[in-house]
């Protein structure tokens, strides 16, 4: 065949989106240092982040609970890949730590970043704290980060 | 519902950049071989199933661009977008299809061109409010499950690179297989580049570009078109809550791939499955997954699957060779990944394994895996 | 609550075993080429590597046009206009840009592919069609 031909186009795409109720009371929490989840009145699981079902018992969520943001690791990994900071638009330099946090008072994890970057440092069952942005827009990585407590 | 049967399978040649092929092209490669091995005509095609995910080739529809490649031009024509159950849930909608007694011979393609765009970014359009500001990605995601795995069921680095040396070399025996590693060793593995702890370069998948097709046929048609049909015993389905904080201990508890075996194999009939399966083609993203898959699948008691890689149990050579083809870790066009795990069932079931043909293979299995946790579990036996 | 959310990813995408050819061709011959299937006879543009109605890897490579007819147009609110043409010899039409018709456009016009002075293996390689000179069909 002829020299393989490549056709390049950019995707430049941006959308709006509408957050649901709950996740929008939880967003304009976080801009006071305010974490909370949704409690099914069904199983009693505390669902970070909040959503407007349960997706076990399908009951509607609206019992809210208080959340610290403080918890224990569940899960951990130090990523060796650079990634793109959405926020500040650079990068963030490799090693970073990322953890599953289960905060007091939440049943579910919540992935997020760790500041520690050494293996033999991390361990699931450390307890950690949230590290909040002194801009605080209503998002989730208002948190910085999460220190270990040591 | 109706027997149904794979009847013909069809494969590209899989790699990093087919940059010879454009989509359409790829497709047609995957699906006229399925035809030739069926040995039936474009017009003998009652229905076409496309599994793909859009988003990673970033254009529309991808079964406008290749439906016509796929004999779908003038016929029903639906497509699958499920991540890497794709394939084979694709599979099972085709299943589905030809079971309802509707439709007699349906053809279903899957396939992927990652080198045409920029996957790991494609997969970070989850959640916007949630998911997209904290991303790490697919790898760091799977790493994470792997710090619990590791932790509660003392699966070692050096049993999960043992899953990766036995895939690479699995595929030097597929002619279609993207990586192919011949002297790949656990001490290449353990010395590969560090991805995200524990996972190192050689642990996980590769992207490839690749198409897979199969026909499949009902009852009477089947046994007309091949002397070894290998018929659909079972398939299930399951999908699971929107985050990867809701799954507690994912690699550990899984309820999905558990869920969708106890379906599958009641159905099946299947008490004992590392006796009673000859051969199993599994969705495994990273070696430790594999691992996982094992005890979630009923291979071995939970916290018996380090034992089984370090057994052989699972080599070629073994009681259950599981990945003969080299798995996903040797080969993943996403979209095609799952097609390609049915095609290679069925191939055992057919005796056209070739090279990397499981002697008297008559039951298999083939599992699809997705996102955080989606699974699909299909039985293909030489029996209906 | 609304978030904004942007995505910009390059994508290259392979224009394949028939692709490639056809523009090569626009690219380095000014030609359109097509493909006769064997079987059915029809001649499909742009250059395919099967026939979709006869499943059948073909097919004669065929040159068509540069003229042709206008089939359909339309014009859009920013004064650009699109054209289905009907290359001469073709069974299959194609979309392309209209180019300076406004005033006479009309279904059967007779149009002719003007080639870009600047090519590079794209569907843009022809700039567009315009009226063929010496007028109606």
């Amino acid at each position: 065949m002829s020299e393989p031909i490549l056709v390049p186009i950019e995707m430049d795409q941006s959308w709006r989106y509408a957050a649901t109720a709950a996740m929008a009371r939880f967003c304009e929490g976080l801009k006071e240092c305010r974490i909370e989840a949704l409690r099914c009145e069904g199983c009693g699981r505390r669902y970070l982040p909040p959503r407007p079902v349960c997706g076990n018992c399908h009951l509607l969520l609206r019992d809210w609970v208080p959340v610290r943001d403080e918890g224990r690791l569940a899960a951990w990994t130090v990523v060796h890949v650079p990634i793109l900071d959405a926020r500040s638009g650079r990068t963030r330099e490799a090693p970073y730590g990322m953890g599953l946090i289960r905060l007091d008072g939440a049943d579910t994890t919540l992935n997020h970043y760790v500041a520690e970057h050494d293996p033999s440092r991390l361990a699931i069952g450390l307890r950690v704290r949230a590290v909040w942005r002194e801009r605080l827009e209503g998002a989730i990585d208002d948190i910085l980060h999460f220190e270990v407590l040591r | 519902m109706n027997p149904v049967a794979v009847i013909g399978t069809g494969q590209t040649r899989h790699a990093r950049a087919r940059d010879d092929a454009s989509q359409p092209e790829l497709v047609r490669e995957a699906a006229a071989r399925a035809l030739d091995d069926a040995g039936i005509r474009p017009r003998d095609i009652d229905a076409v199933v496309i599994a793909n995910m859009e988003l990673f080739e970033g254009r529309a529809w991808p079964e406008l661009w290749v439906g016509e490649a796929a004999f779908a031009a003038g016929k029903p024509c639906l497509k699958v977008a499920t991540g890497g159950t794709s394939g084979t849930s694709g599979c099972i909608a085709g299943f589905h299809q030809v079971a309802s007694g509707l439709f007699d011979i349906v053809l279903v393609v899957g396939f992927e061109k990652h080198s045409e765009g920029h996957t790991q970014t494609g997969m970070t359009l989850t959640d916007p409010y949630w998911d997209r500001a904290v991303a790490s990605g697919a790898v760091g995601n799977f790493a994470l499950s792997v710090s619990q795995y590791m932790a509660e069921r003392g699966v070692t680095e050096l049993q999960a690179a043992q899953v990766a040396v036995k895939a690479r070399r699995n595929a030097t025996r597929n002619p279609h297989a993207h990586l192919q590693m011949p002297a790949i060793t656990v001490e290449e593995v353990l010395a590969s580049r560090p991805l995200a702890h524990p996972l190192r370069l050689l642990d996980m998948c590769p992207q490839s570009d690749g198409a897979c097709a199969i026909v499949v046929a009902s009852g009477d048609k089947a046994r007309k078109l091949n002397p070894r049909p290998a018929w659909v015993k079972a398939t299930a389905t399951r999908h699971e809550q929107p985050y990867i904080g809701d799954i507690d201990r994912r690699l550990i508890t899984m309820r999905t791939l558990r869920d969708a075996a106890r379906e599958a194999y009641a159905s099946a009939g299947i008490r004992e499955p590392l006796k009673e399966l000859d051969v199993a083609e599994i969705y495994e993203p990273v070696s430790y997954a594999e691992l996982a898959w094992y005890e979630a699948l009923g291979f071995c008691a939970e916290g018996e699957a380090g034992r089984l890689i370090e057994d052989g149990v699972t080599e070629m050579d073994g009681e259950l060779p599981v990945n003969p083809s080299g798995g996903v870790l040797s080969t993943n066009p996403v979209g095609a990944s799952g097609v390609i795990r049915v095609a290679e069932a069925a191939l055992q079931i057919h005796g056209r394994g070739g090279d990397r043909q499981v002697e008297g293979a008559r039951t298999a299995l083939a599992t699809g895996y997705g996102v955080y946790a989606w699974a699909d579990v299909i039985v293909l036996a030489d029996r209906p | 609550m609304i978030r904004s959310s942007a995505i910009r990813i390059p994508f290259r995408y392979a224009a394949g075993t028939a692709g490639s050819r056809f523009l090569a061709a626009l690219r380095d011959e000014q030609r359109i080429l097509g493909t006769r299937c064997t079987s059915c006879a029809r001649l499909l543009v742009p250059l395919r590597a099967f026939c979709p109605a006869c499943g059948i890897e073909m097919l004669e490579e065929v040159e068509v046009g540069p003229g042709g007819t206008l089939q359909s147009w339309t014009l859009r609110a920013d004064g650009t206009a699109f054209a289905l043409v009907l290359l001469d010899g073709a069974s299959t039409g194609i979309v392309h840009r209209l180019l300076g018709a406004a005033g006479e456009a009309r279904c059967g016009l007779r149009v002719q592919a003007r080639f870009a002075v600047d090519r590079r293996g794209g569907i843009l390689d022809i700039a567009g069609f315009e009226p063929a000179q010496g007028g109606a069909a």
